[in-house]
């Protein structure tokens, strides 16, 4: 048989090889192929401890194509900046630096060199995995841990009390210049942002909303279709800010219930019908305020 | 051409000559004005680097890897708490082989808080595979910054440069600034082998195993035996260039002391002007400077001072629960080669902590104490201790 | 892959700890203990079409605005896509799993699209061997026997087609009326048959005109003579003036006799031949009615032809049966009829019509069309072929009697035009395996299409491995990943006014244009064919799917894929399996 022209959807050079270390089905490997999709080879990485820090190879290789700097947990965006600098310096500005950490090293033990590097507006791109909880040590509790979510530090008698620390909202109030999110499942929107990203002088973040089979308790062939369910049910809304003002909401989804979303993950097992209404009641706040700030 | 300045801006100074493309520092008494007066020269274009003004000392040194690790020269300042809190990624920077250079105004730790000298803040970060260099004076200070790069870039190792809290920091002294072009003709561009690069993509610092860490550790030990003899030739290349020589341990009235002090920082001064007055009075007392102390300088130590019968050491530091470090080192290098017979008795004084004033009234009794104790009696003799 | 780095003294190690390959040396293959595979299934179009036309693949190409490959693809196994995108049942509509969704594929109106836009194309490409010595035999130039010489053609055999009639198409010709098929649409894709080399000869029908001895001189024979004769209603004043067998009007209407019918008009039957027979009467000018003996939920015309006919303002009767013909001087005045209710259900599956006592009543009438049911003329055929008033024979038409085949509405299937077409092609296929000396029972579950009946000749034809419908497994729509798809409503097919209509017998439904053929097709779902949308390639976490060096399709490196299985999951139309590995 014959065919028609391709034209790819996402951009076709891969910079990510195979035979990396992510589980099946990892969310944050998808994500990093996509990223660099969009970034092209003339991209610097640096990688904080993570999951990422595993996925990447162990010494003396690499799973990806463009130069990686793997540093210590509370650092990316320290040595992001120092990187950005000196690539200024030597007259190699045209390089993007992205720095790819993961909830952990993003919304606590990294989250103060973020704060500084967003305050001084610093060029380079921030992006954050976020697989809601401490992945790589096994599954324990970060400030992005969402509520009523089981990990090995919120176990399932006291499963997480408080909800998720809101990054976008605090990465906001920096009022730097391009904020979005971004999911594995919607890979144009991805690609599109990232590429936007690399365009904007200044300090750009990107929120990735990152399955992890294991530690959400999900089956390995899920991680794209709970994205979506993220996505339809309001709980992740795909969005771009620009300089903490300028808000667009990319999907409009109709909107399922919160439970389509929950019942998908094993971590939510142990939801009480209260909680799940708790969290319905979350999420439609959220998202009328979300709403508001648009129009 | 000669300038009055405080020794903190000789550090400034020292980073500008030696051309860093990025300063990221974050301030603490008593380093303050070595930022301040980067910052300066910075904004007004007196100098072609990227001061990043981060939010933490931790931040600072993250920074100057990312900077380094690009290929930039990077550079920092800080001090006592700050040091302590760069503590993790002092190992991440030597352990990545960047050559980083700061300096670290002695300060004590606290609590209580305390702004003023003490040792112990960068003594307490021996083990973290940086080089370390006291400095006696102002124009050491100056020097010492662009010579630390010349040896730094040579080794693929960070080297910090220690001077005193306000003894030197804040003190005016006459300091020759050499020409830049000497200084280029010196310390040529920083071109690494092996940097982040998007034509020749490497990961650096990925996971390694029990198969190879070994191995690689083994290799920074390899590199730090050499250090000692590359940072003879460094001061002796800047000797021949700017006319001013150093040495990694430099003997004072050495060759026929029957009593000799060990000293680190201005307490050299010091104590060189305490020897002068016995030599005056005909009592054969010398000195070794410890100019650098990371990698311990054993070979010329154990040369230096082969065949002396007392030796003082002078902490202005202690390790809790064992002794002055400066002590501890000084005997672990003359100690256990087989030469245990001959050996001098090593006397270890701890003075001044906190900043407390060492007159020259102190190094006189430490001698005094030296020449009448037969040997050494206790590891911990306390100086000026108001009991 | 990238080469296992190893280091043989010290002196080889860098001095930091950097890269020096790639992961690629790292074979995660071996985590795998699911494997994904590429793997086609049947669409439940496919298998609803008695003609198993590739549906899928055709619409494929609809969609991309090529109809050229489009018609090629569906001409493989149906010569007839303009007739059949006019008068098919479209069995594959009601079969799309679409439907659940939101509405089932126009199927059948894209097929029309297709066909019209190839009206004029050639065959001479479905020839796929060289010319045979041997000679086929066809009795009847209906859709069935027409069927097998196009594929007996293909296939290099000499084949000559007799047709009793003056003109080839039997029902498509005679029974059809116009207003659903115009005669010129028929002639033009019979043409192409002829300009193909299939030599049909009129007016010569068997053991009238040629000797049933005569006829088996043949390598082979297909008998596909239809059924003609409408059955009796078995009730007083049947042979009265003004009485009409249905398929005998619509035969006498094709041909251009005028026939002049009174006012009122009762059409016995509620099967496709009274919805024609009725639908003619209204457009030569009477007030026809449909008297059924069950209800509208049981008549076995195709709804399409029901519902045309209730647009059109006709009445229908049901529960009632005729039990006399009224007449006066000879000629019908008026129609007795009994009121009936349902019983238990029949083999059929159909309640039975059961007589209510002394519900008679009587209606005037000027014309009565039968219309319960045809039957087929034996008398040419030897006894010993036929039983229960059809010729017996195997699903692939092979009757008792070497080398006679049957198909069309003589052997026991549902008398659709689909079906006789479908016939024909098995036939074909059997004929062929025969005359190579073979036997196709062995072959069938090699080129089965799902488990309707229907049978692909592109299988038949090369065994093809890795053709589009090359698994038989028919997919579900709880296979469907419906978050690839958007809600929207077909295509509606554009229609003549009622008030056009019933003055003439111009075509009722017209053809969709090229952009809504196009935008139609989009709609597929392409059920279990892999169409290239690249959901595989993009979502692999392990970059372990590629683009095949031709660029068509994917292939997957099981070097590194780990069987996460996204793949499969997200493949909004299941043409990916899981399958434990090792197996």
């Amino acid at each position: 048989m014959n065919h028609v022209d391709i034209q790819p959807r996402i951009p076709e050079p891969e910079l990510m090889y195979s035979g990396h270390l992510a589980c099946p089905g990892c969310g944050a490997s998808l994500a990093m192929r996509y990223a660099l999709k969009a970034l092209g080879k003339n991209t610097m990485v640096i990688i904080p401890a993570c999951c990422w820090s595993i996925i990447a190879g162990p010494f003396p290789y690499s799973a990806l194509d463009v130069p990686i700097y793997h540093t210590a947990f509370e650092t990316a965006a320290a040595v992001a900046s120092g990187m950005k600098a000196a690539l200024d310096q030597l007259g190699k500005s045209d390089v993007t630096v992205m720095a790819w950490a993961g909830d952990g090293g993003t919304y606590d033990i990294g989250f103060q060199a973020l704060s500084g590097a967003a305050e001084r507006n610093e060029d380079f791109l921030y992006v954050c995995y976020d697989n809601e909880a401490y992945m790589n040590t096994g599954i324990q509790r970060s400030s992005s841990t969402p509520f009523g979510a089981w990990t090995t530090t919120t176990p399932e008698n006291h499963t997480k009390e408080r909800p998720k620390k809101d990054i976008v909202g605090i990465l906001a109030a920096h009022r730097i210049p391009y904020l979005a999110t971004v999911s594995v499942a919607y890979p144009e929107d991805f690609i599109r942002k990232f590429q936007k990203a690399k365009s904007i002088r200044g300090m750009k973040f990107i929120e990735i909303l990152s399955p992890c089979p294991p530690g959400w308790k999900t089956a390995d062939d899920q991680s794209i279709r709970i994205s979506r369910l993220a996505v339809e049910s309001r709980i992740f809304p795909l969005l771009e800010i620009e300089h903490g003002e300028k808000y667009t909401l990319n999907l409009e989804p109709e909107g399922i219930s919160v439970r389509d979303y929950l019942e998908a993950q094993g971590r939510f097992k142990k939801l009480s019908e209260k909680d799940v209404e708790h969290i319905q009641k979350e999420v439609d706040r959220k998202w009328e305020a979300l709403k508001k700030r648009i129009s | 051409m000669k300038k009055v300045m405080m020794g903190n801006h000789a550090v400034s100074y020292g980073a500008r000559l030696s051309r860093v493309d990025v300063i990221a520092a974050y301030p603490i008494t008593p380093q303050t004005q070595i930022v301040e007066e980067l910052s300066e020269l910075c904004a007004d274009g007196k100098m072609d680097a990227k001061f990043i003004k981060v939010e933490s000392e931790h931040s600072a040194m993250a920074s100057c890897m990312g900077a380094s690790a690009a290929g930039g020269r990077a550079f920092t300042a800080t001090s006592s708490q700050g040091l302590a809190l760069m503590h993790e990624l002092l190992h991440f920077s030597s352990g990545g082989r960047l050559p980083i250079v700061m300096a670290n105004v002695n300060r004590a730790l606290g609590p209580g808080w305390n702004i003023w000298t003490e040792q112990t803040d960068s003594l307490a970060q021996r083990d973290t595979g940086w080089l370390q260099f006291y400095c006696e004076n102002n124009q050491e200070v100056l020097d010492t910054v662009i010579m630390s790069y010349k040896i730094a870039e040579q080794l693929s190792l960070p080297v910090m440069l220690v001077l005193d809290a306000f003894i030197l920091s804040h003190t005016y002294e006459i300091v020759d600034i050499p020409e830049q072009e000497l200084i280029d003709s010196y310390l040529p561009p920083y071109k690494p082998e092996i940097k982040m690069d998007v034509d020749n993509p490497h990961a650096f610092g990925a996971l390694v195993t029990p198969d190879h860490y070994f191995e690689i550790r083994y290799k920074l030990q390899e590199t730090m035996d050499k250090a000692a003899e590359v940072a003879r030739k460094a001061g002796e290349e800047y000797g021949e260039l700017v006319g001013r020589p150093y040495d990694i341990v430099e003997p004072y009235m050495l060759d026929d002391a029957d009593v000799v002090i060990v000293a680190a920082g201005t307490l050299v001064s010091n104590s060189r002007a305490v020897i002068n007055e016995y030599r005056e009075k005909g009592i054969k007392v010398g000195l070794l400077k410890l100019r650098m102390f990371r990698p311990f300088p054993t070979k010329r130590v154990r040369e230096l001072l082969a065949g002396k019968k007392k030796i003082a050491v002078i902490d202005r530091n202690i390790s809790f629960g064992a002794t002055g470090i400066f002590y501890q080192e000084l005997k672990a290098a003359l100690y256990g080669h087989g030469n245990g017979a001959g050996s001098p008795n090593i006397f270890g004084f701890i003075i001044g902590l906190g900043g407390r004033d060492v007159t020259l009234e102190d190094i006189a009794e430490i001698v005094d104490y030296t020449l009448e104790k037969e040997k050494n009696e206790e590891d911990i003799i306390w100086m000026g201790l108001k009991r | 892959m990238s080469k296992k780095i190893t280091f043989t003294s010290i002196s080889d190690l860098p001095p930091l700890v950097v890269s020096l390959g790639t992961t690629e040396v790292n074979p995660t293959g071996s985590w795998r203990y699911l494997r994904p595979v590429y793997h086609d299934k049947t669409a439940p179009c496919i298998e609803g079409c008695p003609a198993s036309e590739d549906i899928e693949q055709y619409m494929y190409w609809a969609a991309r605005g090529d109809f050229d490959k489009a018609w090629e693809v569906l001409v493989e196994e149906n010569p007839f896509p303009a007739v059949c995108g006019r008068v098919c049942y479209h069995p594959c509509e009601s079969s799309c799993n679409r439907d659940h969704f939101d509405q089932s594929l126009g199927i059948n109106s894209i097929e029309r699209f297709i066909g019209d836009h190839g009206l004029d194309f050639s065959l001479d490409k479905f020839k796929l061997a060289g010319e045979r010595e041997q000679k086929i035999a066809i009795a009847g130039a209906g859709p069935a026997g027409l069927a097998a010489a196009y594929h007996l053609r293909r296939l290099g055999y000499q084949v000559v087609v007799y047709e009793k009639e003056e003109k080839p198409g039997g029902i498509l010709q005679y029974g059809i009326p116009r207003y659903r098929l115009p005669k010129d649409i028929l002639a033009a894709e019979i043409s192409r048959l002829e300009r193909f080399g299939v030599e049909i000869k009129t007016g010569v029908q068997i053991g009238k005109d040629i000797s049933w001895e005569e006829f088996l001189q043949h390598d082979a024979v297909f008998l596909a003579i239809g059924v003609h004769k409408s059955r009796k209603l078995n009730v007083p004043g049947e042979d009265l003036d003004g009485v009409l067998a249905g398929l005998d009007f619509l035969s006498r209407i094709n041909k251009g006799e005028n026939i002049q019918l009174g006012k009122k008009v009762a059409v016995i039957g509620g099967g496709n031949t009274a919805m024609d027979a009725v639908r003619t009467a209204l457009r030569l000018g009477s007030t026809p009615a449909i008297y059924y003996r069950r209800t509208r939920a049981e008549m076995p015309a195709i709804l399409d032809e029901i519902e045309e006919a209730e647009r059109e303002g006709i009445p229908m009767e049901f529960l009632v049966t005729p039990v006399e013909l009224i007449g006066e001087n000879g000629a019908l005045k008026a129609m007795k009829l009994q009121k009936m209710k349902l019983g238990e259900p029949d083999e059929s599956g159909r309640r039975r019509p059961v007589p209510v006592e002394g519900s008679e009543y009587v209606v005037e009438v000027d014309n009565v069309i039968t219309a319960i049911g045809e039957q087929g003329d034996f008398t040419s055929i030897p006894e010993k072929l036929v039983e229960w008033g059809v010729v017996k024979s195997d699903a692939f038409g092979q009757t008792e009697q070497r080398p006679v085949f049957a198909g069309g509405d003589i052997i026991e299937q549902p008398h659709t035009v689909v079906h006789a077409i479908g016939s024909g092609k098995k036939a074909a296929m059997a004929i062929h395996t025969y005359l190579n000396g073979g036997d196709i029972a062995p072959l069938t579950d090699k080129i089965r299409v799902g488990d309707k009946g229907g049978y692909s000749f592109l299988r038949f034809r090369d065994g093809h491995e890795g053709d589009p419908i090359d698994n038989r497994e028919v997919v579900t729509f709880e296979h469907i990943n419906t978050s690839y798809f958007t809600r929207k409503d077909r295509h509606e097919v554009p229609e003549l006014d009622v008030g056009a209509r019933i003055t003439s017998f111009e075509e009722v439904k017209g053809t969709i244009d090229r952009e809504a053929a196009m935008d139609e097709a989009l709609r597929c779902f392409n059920c279990g064919v892999c169409n290239m949308c690249d959901n595989c390639l993009v979502f692999c976490p392990d970059v372990a799917i590629k683009r095949r060096d031709d660029r068509f399709r994917y292939e997957i490196d099981y070097a590194y894929c780990k069987g996460c299985g996204i793949c499969v999951i997200e493949c909004p139309r299941s043409a990916l399996s899981l399958i434990p590995e090792g197996k």
